[in-house]
């Protein structure tokens, strides 16, 4: 394995940073975490990431969202990719469809949580060689 | 015989064997008989008796029959007159009639002449008192149709429901305050008024005319809900009006306003949502739990897999206290009086508890202590119900005392109260979350308190209890330095 990619995990539930961390440190990640959305934004202006996964809802129910509209308001942040992951999107009647919502979401790929590991990898490494490729 | 039912005659002669003679006939036939011996005498006993015939001679001195006859009339124009005249002609039997007279009788006649004149005059008088009865009755049922009507229209002024009735041509006939209010419409200006374009309500315009114009199966139209321009939610329920022959005569339209179900409604709908939020979120952590060993994830490392094993059961741990939670919180919903109340001692609830919780608080170090008044008066309430209460407000302060720490419960008595005080030196919170902490699924965040499981839903429940047992609940605290949660209870009347 290379230099490691960092990434930021974002979700007020410990339980799904734990799991999350388990897979992608399994997989050779680096992984940070932030358990609020202030903690989150504190960190990425303060570190280097190459991708954030971000939960929607935290301390208010679209929190995730007031995230991902700093990051692409900040300079040096705006191209960071973001996977949004929710467990909302049933309950709330969302339904998100990357290729429509993605202008206004402000972010690069959606998914609900859980995410079984190896769909977690494939869309992490999506996004990640997305980003070496542009 | 009944008094009130002898008829009452008055004879009116100057000739006093004329009077006698027919006093004397008439009281053979039962009647009672007065006599006047000329027109003023005669006049007099009319103002002050009530007769129901009065036989006149027509030639008398000081007033004569005529001059009487048109008196009589003025007083009472259904008194029956029958004049008698030696000096009978036509003209003046006619002129009589003509001024009112019943009948005449030209003297001399036999008894059976009179008696017979006398009968046919009182058979009128009859008559025209039971038609006066009768058009007495009509006009007392035309009142109170007219009070019928104004009694159902103050009903329904005062419907707290709006009610609008229109005819078949679409036209207001009635419109209730309470309607005019829902639409905020002026009453006054708009009865008899075609109802499009007038209630400012399309929809419910156009639903009336379609009411009228429908011609199968005409039932009431629910369903529909208008928002007024006062933000409430309006629902019109309207109806035809039917004849006989199931032809539309108009509509009437009942407003009611539902914005407190529409508000429940809501509230209830947003629950359901957070409950089912709160609920995936541990189930999804469970399945990414058990992911991270079926995937493979952790390579076989037995201590980590041990590790993710028992955090799982955790989870279904707090799943599980969260299911008992709801119950307990749709439990406090029920109505008071399905529950049984009855003598309950404060006192002995703490001491079960403290000593449910010994152990936990044994764990942490925490030293629990309790401490009661003497001769503590009984509440009125029920046991399971308070216990769970208080088990949640000792659960939550050792929970958020840290380890080495106090929780000290006060139980004392004020004349009207027992007074429960649970303290702890534990975490606190800040003014922000003290706020919120009575709101289902509301939970402390600080550093500490994310790692500290719970449904957020303990307080909620807690409070409901007390305040169901017309108590409360007063919360004292401050970010690091600890809490107090107060509940002061009524005291239970004693029984004279």
């Amino acid at each position: 394995m290379e230099a490691k990619e960092r990434i930021l995990i974002a979700d007020d539930d410990p339980s799904y940073i734990e799991i999350n961390k388990t897979i992608l440190e399994a997989n050779g990640y680096q992984v940070e975490e932030a358990y609020t959305s202030s903690e989150a934004l504190e960190k990425l202006r303060a570190e280097e990431y190459d991708l954030l996964i971000l939960d929607l809802m935290m301390e208010e129910k679209d929190a995730g969202f007031t995230v991902a509209y700093a990051v692409r308001e900040d300079e040096r942040l705006k191209s960071l990719p973001i996977l949004m992951l929710s467990s909302a999107e049933k309950q709330t009647g969302f339904s998100f469809q990357m290729d429509r919502d993605k202008e206004w979401m402000k972010i690069d790929d959606f998914a609900a949580k859980p995410l079984k590991p190896a769909e977690l990898i494939q869309r992490v490494q999506k996004l990640l060689g997305a980003m070496q490729d542009g | 015989m009944d008094e009130s039912k002898v008829k009452k005659i008055l004879v009116v002669d100057d000739e006093p064997i004329i009077r006698i003679g027919c006093e004397r006939i008439l009281e053979e036939s039962g009647y009672h008989v007065e006599l006047a011996e000329n027109g003023l005498v005669g006049l007099e006993k009319v103002q002050a008796g009530s007769f129901d015939l009065v036989v006149i001679d027509l030639m008398m001195p000081e007033m004569g029959g005529l001059a009487l006859l048109e008196e009589i009339q003025k007083i009472d124009d259904k008194l029956i007159c029958i004049v008698i005249t030696g000096y009978a002609t036509i003209e003046t039997a006619v002129d009589a009639v003509k001024k009112g007279a019943y009948d005449y009788l030209p003297k001399p006649f036999t008894p059976d002449e009179f008696r017979a004149k006398i009968a046919r005059g009182l058979e009128r008088r009859r008559l025209l008192l039971e038609a006066e009865q009768l058009r007495h009755e009509r006009d007392m049922n035309l009142l109170e149709c007219s009070n019928e009507k104004s009694r159902t229209l103050t009903i329904l002024n005062c419907l707290s429901e709006g009610l609008i009735a229109t005819n078949k041509k679409g036209q207001i006939a009635l419109i209730n305050p309470a309607a005019s209010k829902m639409l905020h419409l002026r009453t006054g200006h708009i009865v008899g008024k075609k109802v499009t374009g007038l209630l400012g309500y399309p929809e419910l315009e156009k639903n009336i005319i379609e009411m009228i114009k429908k011609t199968t199966g005409k039932s009431t139209l629910k369903k529909m809900e208008i928002e007024t321009t006062d933000g409430r939610t309006v629902q019109p329920n309207i109806t035809a009006i039917l004849d006989e022959r199931d032809e539309t005569l108009g509509t009437v339209t009942v407003l009611i306003d539902i914005s407190e179900e529409k508000k429940i409604e809501k509230m209830k709908s947003e629950f359901v949502r957070l409950v089912s939020h709160e609920l995936k979120a541990p189930i999804g952590a469970i399945q990414g739990y058990l992911n991270l060993i079926l995937d493979d994830v952790i390579g076989g490392d037995k201590e980590k897999e041990r590790d993710i094993l028992q955090k799982t059961r955790d989870k279904t741990e707090s799943l599980i206290e969260l299911i008992g939670d709801l119950l307990d919180l749709s439990r406090t919903e029920r109505k008071l009086t399905e529950r049984e109340m009855r003598m309950v001692d404060v006192a002995s609830i703490i001491v079960e508890n403290v000593e449910f919780y010994r152990n936990e608080a044994n764990e942490k170090n925490i030293s629990l202590i309790m401490r009661e008044d003497s001769e503590l008066p009984p509440v009125r309430g029920n046991y399971e119900e308070l216990s769970r209460a208080f088990a949640n407000l000792i659960s939550n302060a050792i929970k958020y005392t840290l380890h080495g720490g106090r929780v000290e419960i006060d139980v004392t008595k004020t004349k009207a109260h027992v007074v429960i005080a649970v303290k702890d030196n534990g975490i606190g919170m800040s003014e922000e979350d003290l706020s919120r902490i009575f709101t289902e699924f509301f939970r402390g965040k600080n550093a500490v308190s994310k790692k500290i499981s719970g449904t957020g839903l303990g307080l909620a429940i807690a409070n409901r209890i007390v305040e169901d047992h017309n108590g409360y609940i007063e919360v004292k605290s401050k970010l690091n330095q600890g809490s107090i949660f107060t509940v002061v209870l009524p005291v239970m009347k004693q029984q004279a």
